[in-house]
């Protein structure tokens, strides 16, 4: 019987290994992390291809006002005669690549501020994270419309307000981990080497770092466009006529009983929020190496329990 | 054995359904009051109300609880504001209209019981005439009141005042009982204290006496015991509860909560069923583009070929669409209903549009319509409206870029005149044309679109006949050529005149709107 289950086991951990290499990595298999990249890939199709296939123009006030959705206008009208399953795929090119766009400056950003502090250390570090703590004191949406209202409303300076308030938290865990790393025998080493402290973060550190960084970007998108559309609700951000999810439910609330103005764009934010945050979940699942082992690890106890069972 | 068990907790959340249901009523006033005789009138309504001190009151909801309160010298009937009749008392004026006398009428009480005398009439006005920092005060500026007899009081200004009898039937100018205010602070040199008094309780003639102040959630009128006039009130309570949101009120209206919902907009009404009755009557309040004239604002632009342009390219139907029940197309700076006003409004003359763009010296700038977002007027939402008016002008070829701003941030660009392109609004002080005479180069409004008496001489001397009229027919004539003139050669663009709905259950009847005081509760009767 303890033979027969000593081998069984060991056959097992060889095909596990040879399973990780040919298949796709477990946690990419989790079904919110599938549905969350399937959401999230046919938005951004969506946000980069919409214009060429929307009924009609998202500013063509060429249709009767308020019209329930039915089958001519699949989302219904807005109180100025324009169809909302335009606008809300219109929207989409909107919100969606600059919501990319201000993940990835925060993340420079943030990334470069927090490696030089936890790098170099010392008063650089102190003066860095004073002023990282700085912005984080204040809350995020109300730093935000602090920016954006001295900028004016427009929104491109609604993007730069978002900037000014997400790169902090890229610096904060940057620099925990290029301090954890900065340690390191093999950086040491390449200190040692000769290695100017450019390249020793460039190429012993930041390889490092990438995974951590690329996780938090992308739970980020989603907040990004919960801020970005946060603005535009508050008048900050997208001005009219601009087809914008965030100013599309601020001015649903001028035609309170109209239920479909605010509902479709709505669930628009909350299906890419959502869908962006599963798929940073399943992608932190994976970068990180100890939790897939213990996965596969948990993984194998429940296939050998249920096969001993059997 | 099992069923009872399971039956228990079914029944305790009925209950607890049934405890909800019970307390969603708590919002309700009294309505069981309603189906006694007498009873009370519940009215739902955006609160505009600072206090009952007629004296210091100048918003619409103040002016209504004023008007149900105090009594005016003059009054209008219904809806009608053209023509002033006879209030508390009936009046004459000399050629010149400088001096008007007016004749209280007999055995008029107040609610105290006490006789109306000219006393109180001298008192209030002159009372409102010392407090230089009362809202109303500019109202009275610059007559001279004085006391004839025990019944006769004359109003002099030193220059022709046709609308002297329109301006006192403000109820703000509604007449206090001297006594009774006097004894609580109330004096005319300026140093009143007599608000806190008014605002607990009132001291007019009206067809109510105040009940209840509460600046924040209801007013609380009881009927008039004394009241001697012709407007016998039919409800013994009235009810006038704060509901800002539109919606709200609709959900009370259709509950049963409430008789009247004063601040319903178009589409709401459109969607009301049968049991519920609609008054949609054009307020007196004009949407406007303004296209400035000044050559430091507007640049090459500055002249009014490009307000021509304006003028003749929008499709003021589809503009009227975004507005609702009871709005009209503004056919000029005057509004229907008002002495002067033009009788057709512009219609959309695409080539005309073109040619006087071309004759403007338009070369494809973009232009920053400036507009206020957070302040709809009589239910019209400026977005929406200048989005209209930013496609129908694109199809001239007109870029127009929309700058929306909050109320309070983009008053100062309009009223410092430094708006290029505005959507802004103007609404009569009190119910009469010279209210308009503003917009003339030179005056208020006119000079917020940069246009300085000097620009046009023409209708500079129109607006200033007009204003100096001494003849009711003559002056009609006046403003009737005034408002041509601003059609055919001014830098505005009159857009709507929106509507006002006052939406009752079909349990009362009556209520009829009024662009001084909204509605006058004392005519609002139990139907049938």
């Amino acid at each position: 019987m303890s033979a027969e289950r000593g081998t069984g086991n060991r056959t097992d951990v060889l095909a596990a290994g040879w399973r990780t290499r040919l298949r796709w990595p477990r946690a990419w298999r989790s079904p919110l992390g599938i549905l969350g990249a399937v959401i999230a890939v046919a938005w951004v199709l969506v946000a980069f291809t919409a214009s060429w296939w929307v009924p009609f123009e998202p500013n063509a006030q060429v249709l009767p006002r308020l019209q329930e959705p039915g089958v001519d206008t699949l989302l219904g009208t807005d109180g100025t005669g324009r169809d909302i399953f335009s606008r809300l795929m219109t929207g989409a090119t909107v919100t969606i690549p600059l919501a990319l766009m201000l993940v990835v400056a925060a993340m420079v950003i943030g990334t470069v501020v927090g490696a030089v502090a936890g790098y170099f250390g010392r008063w650089i570090d102190e003066t860095l994270m004073r002023i990282t703590d700085l912005v984080m004191a204040f809350p995020t949406v109300i730093l935000a419309m602090v920016v954006a209202a001295s900028l004016g409303p427009s929104l491109f300076n609604a993007v730069i307000a978002a900037i000014v308030v997400s790169w902090p938290q890229y610096a904060r865990v940057t620099r925990s981990l290029v301090l954890g790393l900065r340690g390191q025998n093999y950086v040491i080493a390449g200190r040692l080497l000769g290695r100017s402290p450019l390249k020793s973060l460039t190429v012993d550190i930041l390889p490092n770092i990438v995974g951590p960084m690329l996780v938090l970007a992308t739970l980020d998108i989603g907040a990004a466009i919960l801020l970005l559309s946060g603005l535009s609700f508050l008048g900050l951000g997208a001005q009219p006529p601009t087809a914008e999810w965030g100013s599309m439910i601020s001015s649903a609330i001028q035609n309170f009983d109209a239920w479909w103005l605010g509902v479709f764009p709505g669930l628009a934010i909350l299906t890419v929020v959502a869908a962006f945050n599963f798929l940073g979940d399943a992608l932190r699942d994976i970068l990180d190496p100890t939790a897939e082992v213990a996965r596969e690890n948990q993984a194998d106890r429940t296939s050998s329990a249920t096969g001993a069972a059997a | 054995m099992n069923a009872p068990r399971r039956l228990a907790p079914l029944a305790l959340g009925t209950a607890a359904l049934f405890l909800l249901a019970g307390c969603s009523g708590g919002n309700s006033a009294n309505t069981d009051d309603a189906e006694q005789s007498g009873g009370s009138l519940v009215i739902d309504t955006a609160f505009s109300i600072e206090t009952t001190d007629p004296g210091h009151t100048y918003d619409p909801t103040g002016n209504m609880v004023a008007k149900a309160l105090y009594e005016t010298l003059v009054d209008f009937e219904g809806s009608d504001v053209t023509t002033p009749v006879p209030g508390l008392a009936s009046w004459e004026q000399n050629d010149d209209a400088t001096e008007f006398t007016f004749t209280l009428e007999d055995g008029r009480t107040f609610s105290d019981g006490s006789e109306i005398t000219a006393d109180d009439v001298v008192f209030s006005l002159q009372r409102i005439q010392g407090m230089v920092e009362a809202k109303p005060n500019f109202l009275l500026a610059g007559l001279t009141i004085t006391k004839v007899d025990d019944s006769t009081v004359t109003i002099a200004s030193e220059t022709p005042l046709l609308q002297l009898p329109a301006i006192l039937a403000n109820p703000a100018l509604g007449i206090v009982n001297a006594d009774v205010v006097q004894e609580n602070g109330g004096t005319t040199d300026g140093s009143d204290s007599a608000q806190g008094f008014l605002d607990g309780e009132s001291a007019g003639s009206g067809p109510f006496v105040l009940d209840t102040l509460d600046l924040t959630s209801q007013v609380v009128l009881t009927k008039n015991p004394e009241y001697t006039g012709d407007e016998e009130p039919a409800y013994d309570r009235v009810v006038i509860r704060n509901v800002t949101e539109s919606a709200t009120q609709l959900i009370n209206l259709q509950g049963g909560d409430t008789m009247v919902a004063m601040d319903l907009n178009g589409d709401q009404v459109e969607g009301l069923e049968d049991g519920f009755s609609v008054d949609s009557v054009p307020s007196g309040q004009t949407i406007f583009l303004l296209l400035n004239q000044s050559p430091d604002v507007a640049g090459d632009l500055a002249n009014v070929d490009l307000s021509e342009a304006v003028r003749y390219a929008l499709d003021y139907d589809a503009l009227l669409e975004l507005a609702g029940a009871g709005a009209t197309q503004a056919t000029g700076v005057i509004p229907t209903g008002f002495e002067g006003a033009l009788e057709e409004g512009v219609t959309q003359d695409i080539d005309r549009a073109k040619e006087a763009l071309e004759a403007s010296g338009y070369d494809g700038q973009t232009l920053r319509l400036q507009f206020p977002n957070d302040y709809p007027v009589g239910g019209v939402e400026f977005t929406p409206l200048a989005e209209r008016i930013q496609s129908q002008l694109a199809e001239i070829g007109l870029n127009v870029e929309l700058a929306p701003a909050p109320f309070a941030t983009e008053l100062d660009a309009y009223v410092g005149g430094t708006e290029g392109f505005g959507l802004w609004f103007w609404g009569p002080d009190y119910a009469d044309s010279a209210n308009f005479l503003p917009f003339a180069p030179g005056l208020k409004v006119g000079l917020r679109a940069g246009w300085d008496a000097a620009a046009n001489t023409e209708i500079a001397d129109l607006a200033a006949a007009a204003a100096s009229a001494t003849d009711v027919d003559e002056r009609t004539a006046d403003f009737t050529a005034f408002a041509e003139a601003m059609q055919e050669s001014g830098p505005f663009v009159p857009l709507i005149v929106p509507g006002r709905n006052i939406a009752t259950a079909d349990t009362v009847t009556g209520a009829v709107y009024n662009s001084v005081w909204d509605v006058d509760i004392a005519e609002i009767t139990p139907a049938g």
